[in-house]
């Protein structure tokens, strides 16, 4: 897409729509940095527990630029990032609780953090020129996190034993909320499609992207997906 | 679950030299890239490779690095 978008165009409704997607991404960035630094300790071996560490830093790295993109509609980020009680985030639910264990946080590494980057890639193509300028490199960034969260997801599948059944146990209680959020069908996900702030022109295709993406691939490893019928 | 030992070598710009920076413990090659990346992250590198460990063929039969890994692999 070229079009750039001219905030000054965007009516009440439009600008609110555009407030409340990025801070919902930026609340979620930083959730998710802070469920990769729960396990820093805890993480299966040195190298994992330290790529949790770097991804940790990514999450609230990308988060700090969603905030700032806030000052494009004459926000000032710093009351969001700092000033709010917990109750006031916008972030995806599934991430709201501490992962009980390794396989919920490979569960969400795959499916909350590719959701994130699904909607991030779309937020990248459309028309608000901040976006087009500063997702691509967290979309960059992304690319590890996805190869981990693929390559520990296909190893715990592959198992027999408790990690498996805790990998679908986490998978089909993410899964319903995180598509509903990435197809979102409500007045300020439709205000973002007609900006065409979110590109494909239209949230369903958004969430065709997200059951087509390499992520789905994977989780086709449990069935989950199957069983939803998600896939 | 078999871990794999993957050297990392690397280089900081278009014209240095490739040079051996340490090594991980993957489980596949996908993950030992991850691993290197975000492990050895103090510089910009240029180019970064991952070789798992029993690919290396030693050259020299010396007391290199990677002859005395051999041999303690084979003993």
């Amino acid at each position: 897409m070229s079009d750039v978008l001219d905030l000054k165009t965007l009516d009440d409704a439009g600008r609110a729509a555009l407030e409340r997607l990025i801070v919902t991404l930026a609340d979620s960035k930083r959730l998710m940095g802070i469920r990769y630094s729960d396990w820093l300790l805890g993480a299966p071996s040195i190298e994992t527990g330290i790529s949790a560490s770097s991804m940790a830093q990514d999450e609230w790295g990308h988060a700090r630029l969603l905030y700032s993109m806030l000052k494009d509609l004459d926000k000032d980020p710093v009351p969001y990032e700092h000033d709010r009680a917990s109750e006031a985030y916008a972030s995806v639910s599934v991430l709201d609780e501490e992962m009980p264990d390794w396989a919920a946080l490979v569960a969400a590494m795959t499916l909350a953090d590719g959701a994130l980057s699904t909607v991030l890639r779309s937020f990248s193509e459309g028309t608000f020129e901040t976006a087009r300028s500063r997702v691509p490199k967290m979309l960059a960034e992304e690319e590890f996190h996805s190869s981990l969260g693929a390559a520990w997801y296909r190893r715990l599948a592959d198992t027999d034993g408790e990690a498996r059944e805790l990998l679908t146990a986490a998978t089909k209680s993410m899964l319903p909320s995180l598509l509903a959020w990435v197809g979102a069908d409500d007045g300020a996900a439709h205000a973002m499609v007609d900006a065409g702030v979110i590109a494909p022109a239209a949230a369903e295709k958004l969430s065709l992207k997200y059951r087509h993406s390499k992520d789905a691939e994977v989780i086709s490893a449990v069935g989950v997906g199957m069983a939803l019928g998600w896939l | 679950m078999r871990e794999i030992v993957y050297d990392v070598f690397a280089r900081k710009g278009r014209g240095d030299q490739l040079v051996h920076i340490g090594y991980v413990d993957a489980f596949d090659d996908e993950t030992a890239k991850v691993y290197a990346w975000k492990t050895y992250d103090e510089e910009n590198w240029f180019e970064m490779c991952v070789v798992e460990r029993d690919a290396i063929i030693p050259v020299t039969n010396g007391e290199g690095h990677f002859a005395q890994l051999k041999r303690a692999r084979d003993e």
